[in-house]
């Protein structure tokens, strides 16, 4: 009797909560109806501008929100502005309503209030979010999200190889050094400080590191030498049989997918699963670059949209994020023909319509299952990119 | 005369437009510098940000290189181009030059460096041209060409794209003078062609020049675009590690943005005191060989190199354009292919569908400032000519000063100040702010492209038509205008180009409210797909062209029965 009240007071608290969720959206849809949304989101890729223009005509259809893209060269331009706005003390009809950010961008966001505040969990889809079993989707880089910034969509560091001129493909930081010992010049990656970049470096650390348990604490500058001594040893020896012998890195991954298709390296590496797959049916790569990931597994993250703490169209904004949730909005996401960004959402909570939409993704011509690629390892805490990078560069850039 | 008296207020709006934003952009970046930005917790002024500056890994290295390729290369350019003018002039090349200059001149500087990369890469056209056949490669061999540590394929680039703005800025200033008659005596005194040019037309024509060459040498030192796509990588070249800086995530980074920004505008304004020092040197080292008197000449055997690199120059950027075709009718090329395996027009559809919206907004910003860019010119121009007839006080001599102010303090250390001031007065993001902004840049230029045959105007004819007509602006609207309509459409053209070109101010003052086709390519080119990049870039480049071949075709269509204005 007891544990039945408990459960029926369980589930009036419940019902009571998401009938009061839904009216808040209910009224947040009615708010949103004819705002316009700026979203400040990288502009790099035709592929992702289509798949914006097409969520933006979604919404305009369904709930007479309008989305503008403002295409971005570096999100980073984007928290400069709004920390100006906030410098000048603007704090309604800002520039930006929702940004797509993670990491870094966020933290410094979040540490200087940019951001609007908790409102990822007032959106009805964040209900199907994988919470449970994507951690990353709570600790974005290791900076706890608290809601200020609702998922997107996932990511993990992925090898991509041409098959052509590469036969076995290296499944360790090892096998990768002797690959380039093997094969001088047709390895590298790209310059620091840069997000891809420092990525490699972090993987390469998280390999080698004897205690990687450290990587979750913040960076003890009496430690760093000692810890870090695996990856610059590691790194001496990779660099005179880097592309240029390593005098020249590129500047962007962007500049590494043209490398590889020009035959100037042959391993390269991505952060988007399918972006390979992606490349191939866009032509932008030959269809013999297939990927993969290392035996001990790739260290992964998420992405996500925030609403900076001065947009007027918060409401418009919030309807637009809780669309980018959506099964529909994911699965469409989720296609490498269409983009190929892996869904956020758990897809064993789906039943019905929505789970045909996943069911029906194909599966990209060079993309991981999604067993072999794993969980994908955590991001090391975000102390470690500045000392990492600072080493980097004094060591290296001179 | 009362509209001439009037004319002060175009030099006067002028002046107070350029000082202001200018030293306000100034300032805007000189307190981050010193440590005070009270919204990220700074605000206790200190010199820690200049530490944080001077010992930053590599800042010797890239300043060095900074220095290196922005001076060698303005060095080159100027040398390049005296020398070509007196070699050249008159001749079938030189006249070739005036034709094809503008649609040259018209080439963006990113869609330039984007091309001539590809040309010169290892894994680039030209390596595919021979390859495999004569060098035996299959894969494109592992050389520093690109982004080479010295900053060489930066600084051959620039000499690339700086030498036909110096060109053109010469043919405009070649009207001051009296070239056929000074040829002429010359000739009789039996000095050779060249030797009459370096020792007698270019110092006299190197006063005209000489703001220009130091926009190049400002514009050498600070650029970004090129920089990122040709100069080092690590370090890189100064701008581009200060935009880094401004783009860090992490926000303390500002501080030593501000800082740096501020050294390379102090490093602008040595290499131009230096420029000063060495005009000096010239005039006190030359002066014996200028008047020794002697006929014989040992600039001659340069001759056929000069010729060379001038038309080198000519040949990488047109090459360097018909690269962006094919790519942009590329589907899949791959090394060594000498063409595309595949091609399509599926880019040239995406691209131009997604950039109309982009294309009207650059058409009408471009259209909007050059408009009024013109007003201004031509009001202070014409200011000049009035005072320069009364002998009344010439305020448009001070602009010569102001003017040049945005082309030689470096785009992003005032811009960031600028855009600060506009969103405290909550005047960012509109579409007038945008335009003005441009209007700083476009401005110079089409002062520059003017000034030089609107004052050289015969006023003899205005003053004719005036004892006809007692109507100053009847005058000028129906007589003087009218006969000068080929440099003022074709300033008209130089300055939409400029604001077609534009990007660190869209960016800033516009907030993400306004997309133009530059800050497409700009966002499209920080992507991997060349292709796409091609479209764009050439789509950017169109626009320019399009307003070039108008200010050259208009004249001729207008005139066509006018056999005095067919020159």
């Amino acid at each position: 009797m007891k544990s039945f009240l408990l459960i029926f007071s369980g589930v009036l608290v419940l019902a009571v909560f998401s009938q009061a969720v839904a009216k808040d959206w209910s009224e947040i849809e009615k708010q949103a109806n004819g705002q316009t949304v700026y979203f400040n989101a990288w502009g790099g890729s035709q592929t992702i501008n289509e798949y914006i223009q097409w969520a933006a005509r979604q919404v305009q259809k369904k709930h007479n929100v309008r989305v503008i893209h403002v295409k971005a060269t570096d999100i980073s331009d984007v928290v400069s502005r709004i920390l100006v706005e906030k410098a000048a003390d603007k704090k309604t009809n800002g520039s930006v309503d929702l940004m797509w950010i993670n990491g870094e961008n966020f933290k410094a966001m979040k540490e200087n209030k940019l951001l609007y505040g908790p409102f990822s969990q007032k959106l009805p889809y964040y209900q199907l979010v994988d919470i449970e079993n994507k951690k990353t989707l709570l600790y974005d880089f290791t900076t706890p999200v608290d809601n200020m910034e609702s998922p997107w969509g996932m990511a993990q560091l992925v090898f991509s190889y041409d098959s052509k001129q590469v036969k076995k493909h290296p499944k360790n930081m090892l096998d990768l050094l002797a690959f380039a010992r093997e094969n001088p010049g047709r390895f590298t990656y790209p310059s620091i400080p840069g997000f891809h970049g420092t990525t490699f470096i972090k993987q390469v650390l998280h390999e080698l590191i004897h205690d990687p348990e450290v990587l979750n604490q913040p960076v003890i500058q009496s430690d760093f030498e000692k810890n870090t001594q695996p990856l610059w040893d590691f790194l001496d020896a990779l660099h005179p049989f880097l592309w240029r012998k390593a005098k020249v890195f590129p500047t962007s991954a962007s500049q590494m997918v043209s490398l590889l298709n020009d035959n100037e390296i042959f391993i390269s590496f991505s952060f988007n699963p399918n972006s390979v797959s992606n490349a191939i049916k866009n032509g932008e790569l030959p269809n013999t670059i297939r990927t993969y990931i290392h035996t001990n597994g790739t260290i992964g993250n998420a992405h996500f949209v925030g609403i900076p703490f001065n947009s007027s169209a918060r409401q418009g904004a919030m309807v637009f994020a809780n669309f980018l949730l959506s099964p529909e909005a994911q699965a469409r996401k989720a296609d490498p023909t269409i983009w190929g960004d892996p869904t956020v959402l758990d897809t064993q909570k789906l039943v019905g319509r929505d789970k045909d939409l996943f069911d029906a993704v194909p599966k990209g011509i060079a993309t991981l299952t999604p067993k072999e690629l794993g969980q994908g390892l955590p991001e090391p805490h975000v102390s470690w990119v500045q000392a990492l990078e600072k080493k980097w560069l004094e060591t290296y850039s001179k | 005369m009362s509209g001439q008296a009037k004319g002060r207020i175009f030099p006067v709006v002028v002046i107070s437009l350029f000082c202001i934003t200018i030293l306000a952009g100034l300032f805007g970046t000189l307190l981050p510098s010193l440590n005070y930005l009270p919204v990220i917790g700074y605000t206790r002024i200190s010199l820690s940000a200049w530490f944080d500056f001077f010992s930053y890994p590599g800042i010797q290295t890239s300043i060095f290189v900074t220095l290196f390729s922005g001076i060698t290369a303005s060095f080159g350019v100027v040398c390049l181009a005296f020398l070509f003018i007196s070699f050249s002039y008159g001749n079938a090349l030189w006249k070739f030059f005036e034709k094809i200059l503008a649609p040259v001149l018209s080439i963006p500087h990113a869609a330039f460096a984007i091309g001539f990369g590809f040309l010169i890469a290892p894994s680039g056209w030209l390596m595919r041209m021979v390859s495999p056949v004569l060098t035996g490669f299959t894969r494109p061999p592992d050389w520093i060409i690109l982004n080479d540590p010295a900053g060489l394929s930066l600084t051959i680039a620039l000499v690339i794209k700086e030498f036909p703005f110096l060109i053109m800025v010469t043919m405009g200033a070649l009207g001051q003078l009296d070239i056929k008659k000074t040829l002429l005596v010359g000739r009789a005194l039996g000095y050779s062609k060249e030797q009459i040019w370096l020792k007698i037309l270019i110092p006299r024509l190197y006063p005209h020049l000489r703001l220009s060459v130091f926009a190049v040498i400002a514009y050498s030192l600070s650029v970004v675009d090129m920089a990122i796509i040709l100069g080092p990588s690590s370090p890189s070249s100064l701008s581009v590690l200060i935009l880094k800086w401004f783009n860090d995530p992490d926000m303390s980074f500002k501080l030593l943005a501000a800082a740096g920004s501020l050294f390379l505008f102090f490093m602008v304004v040595v290499s131009i005191l230096c420029a000063c020092l060495m005009e000096r040197a010239v005039l006190v080292f030359l002066r014996p060989w200028i008047t020794n008197g002697k006929r014989c000449s040992f600039v001659s055997p340069l001759k056929s190199i000069i010729f060379f690199m001038g038309c080198g120059t000519l040949f990488f950027t047109a090459v360097s354009s018909v690269i962006l075709v094919i790519w942009s009718l590329t589907w899949q090329w791959r090394f060594p292919d000498f063409l595309p395996a595949t091609w399509t027009l599926k880019l040239w559809a995406k691209g131009l569908m997604s950039s109309f919206d982009p294309v009207m907004t650059t058409l009408f910003t471009g259209l909007a400032s050059a408009f009024i860019g013109l007003l201004l010119a031509i009001g202070c121009l014409e200011h000049e000519v009035a005072a320069g007839k009364t002998r009344t006080r010439n305020y448009t001599g001070y602009i010569h000063y102001f003017l040049y102010l945005p082309l030689l303090v470096p785009q992003i250390t005032f811009m960031a100040g600028i855009q600060f001031l506009l969103v405290i007065m909550n005047m960012d993001g509109y579409w007038i702010s945008l335009m003005v902004s441009h209007l700083l840049f476009v401005l110079p230029y089409m002062f520059i492209a003017l000034s030089a045959t609107y004052i050289a105007f015969d006023e003899r004819v205005t003053d004719q038509a005036m004892l006809l007509k007692r109507s100053y602006i009847k005058v000028l609207f129906r007589v003087k205008l009218p006969m000068l309509i080929k440099p003022i459409l074709f300033s008209f053209a130089i300055g939409f180009s400029v604001s077609v070109a534009q990007y660190i101010p869209t960016m800033l003052v516009g907030a993400g409210r306004f997309s133009t086709i530059t800050t497409e390519v700009v966002s499209i080119a920080s992507g991997s797909d060349r292709r796409a990049i091609a479209v764009y870039a050439l789509i950017q480049q169109c626009l320019p062209m399009m307003m070039y071949a108008f200010a050259i075709i208009f004249p001729k269509i207008l005139y066509y029965n006018r056999k005095g204005m067919q020159v």
